[in-house]
């Protein structure tokens, strides 16, 4: 396996005026191609930031970052939209759909800002909305679906652009755990022919060990960096305890 | 990102807010008409001032009175003033026509007399105009002739009367060689003319002509005339022409500093050129006011914009953490704010079309001599205005929007 991510003494913080505000103090890990990691850890440890920079939504202050081979700090602010389009795929605690327009519509948005044509877009969309078992919703407005579906439109979104990585940012936070479950399950399913690689942030230890690897994080430093020895694997007849 | 998408995202957005958009578009549509209705009736109400120059021959030289001089005022001051000018005389006129680039000439004077037809009485203004107004000026005859120099020189008490007098005294039946009286006086028709319309300050339609000296003579019992209308037979000389009119008056009316002349010769050129001149600037005027309503409808679009990108300040986060470059979020908002001054401007233009030919007919209705001209760079400069206001306005709440950190803007939902 080749490397997806390389991060070398990661430090970030932010300057508010006089005031300055030290997140990560410097992060050393890598992760591989195909690799399900979570990174872990109480609020406040720094977790969502590293996210962030990760997703290419935030950039570094000090350090390096490299996706695929390439340095991420010498990207232009496009360049950064294009990775953000190509690479990755976004799955948000609040699940971010935009309740006017359909679901359908909400899948599709990522490929607006591609190359790909209005008839493919509409094609890829259903499929993946069919996949997710939502192909019968493809008119609704997410206002009308439970959190469970919503998640699970939301990681059809997070998937139409084939990206290599997706993030999910605390995807079971706002579901109960029969809905949480079938988020997992969707994800270790995803994640079984090791095509997209999966960076779950979550501070539940229960849900955190549904990955291979995790990283836990503690006031902007790596805590600890192992392999997952018992992990979970979601399937129907198991709960998410909560 | 295809421009038919963008085109899409925009109005889609636009349609959500159906009242917003519909108020935007008509305060900037109003904007928009305003120019368009005065620029059209800029152009109207010049055609009404310069019609009037029409009817006299471009070849004509005007003299008329002026109050001599404190300042450089014409006859508008004599007649605000009330200062009769009386140096004028007919024998000046005499003098003008040897002049040798003036073929013919008249003189003319004005009063208010009562014309009575059978059982008819009306108060009409009179113009004592000479026998070769017809010769010097464009006079359009209807029905039967202008009086001629015999009847002038006889005193003759004979009438030209306008359109207007003729049908109301006259109806439909003929009025030439009937009798009318004029302050008890016995006038015979001799001929109506055309309708001309009405023009500043006069229903030309609603005016009787009989010959100066007749007016003089018989009715004023003067000898001095408020203008005369010369006819320059070479106009490449007029100037010189101009020139030779001045010097005479001025011996003939023992005057030696040409700023103390009691008159003022005009060419028509000149006449023009001065109306042209006031009605450029009075519309010019009106533009320029009519703009600030203009720039009220923009700051009204960059307002709204603003709104806009707040509300959707989620949205932006999400399309920009879903791979929208700025450029993206820029155009989405620069498009929206496109269409809704491309919307005001279609809306307005029509709107401005229809009002100016509501003023037409109106006009034209009141017997004003009106032209309805809505002239293409009017649509253009208002449409081009519109456009302007749009991206001028509306670029920097779209710079804003495009500007959004997705982290941030995200978390606002």
């Amino acid at each position: 396996m080749s490397k997806l991510i390389e991060v070398k003494d990661l430090k970030k913080q932010y300057e508010n005026g006089e005031v300055v505000t030290k997140i990560l103090h410097g992060l050393t890990f890598d992760i591989e191609k195909g690799e399900f990691v979570s990174i872990m850890g109480p609020s406040g440890s720094g977790k969502s930031t590293l996210m962030h920079i990760l997703g290419f939504l935030d950039t570094l202050s000090e350090g390096t970052f490299f996706f695929e081979g390439r340095d991420v700090s010498k990207l232009s602010d496009d360049e950064l939209a294009d990775m953000r389009s190509n690479k990755i795929g976004f799955v948000f605690q609040a699940f971010n759909l935009l309740n006017r327009s359909t679901t359908l519509e909400n899948v599709m948005l990522p490929l607006l800002y591609t190359k790909i044509s209005k008839k493919d877009r509409i094609k890829k969309a259903t499929d993946l909305l069919n996949q997710v078992g939502l192909g019968h919703r493809l008119d609704y407005s997410p206002s009308k679906l439970s959190g469970g579906e919503k998640q699970r439109v939301a990681i059809a979104r997070a998937l139409v652009n084939d990206p290599e990585v997706i993030f999910a940012d605390e995807p079971t936070g706002n579901l109960d755990s029969k809905s949480g479950l079938q988020v997992m399950k969707l994800l270790q399913d995803l994640n079984r022919e090791k095509v997209h690689s999966i960076i779950l942030v979550t501070h539940e230890k229960y849900t955190a060990e549904h990955a291979e690897r995790i990283i836990t994080l503690k006031d902007g430093l790596i805590e600890s960096d192992r392999a997952v020895t018992k992990r979970q694997i979601a399937d129907e007849n198991n709960t998410l305890i909560k | 990102m295809f421009f038919k998408d963008i085109l899409q995202i925009s109005s889609t957005a636009l349609l959500r807010q159906k009242m917003r958009t519909i108020l935007t578009i008509i305060s900037l549509s109003i904007g928009i008409a305003s120019v368009v209705i005065i620029i059209s009736a800029g152009k109207g109400l010049e055609s009404m001032v310069l019609g009037e120059l029409d009817m006299y021959n471009p070849n004509t030289l005007n003299i008329e009175v002026r109050v001599p001089s404190k300042g450089g005022a014409g006859s508008a001051t004599s007649m605000a003033t009330g200062v009769t000018i009386t140096t004028l005389k007919n024998s000046d006129m005499d003098e003008i026509v040897k002049i040798p680039n003036i073929s013919l000439a008249y003189n003319y004077i004005t009063s208010q007399q009562v014309i009575k037809y059978q059982e008819q009485n009306k108060t009409v203004t009179v113009f004592g105009y000479g026998a070769n107004a017809d010769k010097v000026d464009n006079v359009k005859v209807s029905a039967g002739r202008f009086y001629t120099a015999e009847e002038e020189n006889s005193l003759a008490q004979v009438v030209f009367i306008g359109a207007k007098i003729k049908a109301e005294l006259f109806g439909d039946s003929d009025a030439v060689g009937k009798t009318v009286f004029i302050k008890g006086k016995a006038f015979r028709v001799v001929g109506v003319q055309e309708k001309v319309g009405a023009s500043v300050g006069f229903d030309m339609d609603s005016i009787i002509y009989i010959p100066t000296k007749t007016l003089q003579k018989r009715f004023l019992g003067t000898d001095y005339a408020i203008g005369i209308n010369a006819h320059v037979i070479d106009m490449s000389k007029l100037e010189t022409t101009k020139e030779d009119v001045g010097m005479l008056l001025r011996d003939r009316h023992d005057i030696t500093d040409s700023s103390k002349d009691d008159f003022k010769v005009t060419t028509m050129d000149e006449i023009r050129g001065t109306l042209e001149t006031v009605v450029g600037g009075i519309t010019l005027l009106l533009i320029a006011l009519v703009c600030i309503s203009l720039i009220v409808g923009g700051v009204g679009i960059t307002n709204i914009m603003y709104v806009t990108v707040t509300e959707r300040t989620f949205e932006i986060g999400l399309r920009k953490s879903l791979g929208a470059k700025s450029k993206d979020i820029l155009w989405q908002f620069l498009v929206e704010a496109i269409i809704l001054t491309s919307a005001g401007g279609v809306v307005g233009v029509i709107l401005g079309i229809l009002v100016s030919y509501g003023i037409f007919l109106g006009a034209i209705n009141f017997g004003l001599k009106w032209v309805f001209i809505v002239p293409l760079y009017s649509v253009f400069l208002s449409i081009g205005f519109s456009a302007a206001v749009g991206l001028f306005f509306g670029i920097y709440p779209a710079k804003r929007a495009a500007a959004l950190n997705p982290i941030e803007a995200i978390r606002k939902e």
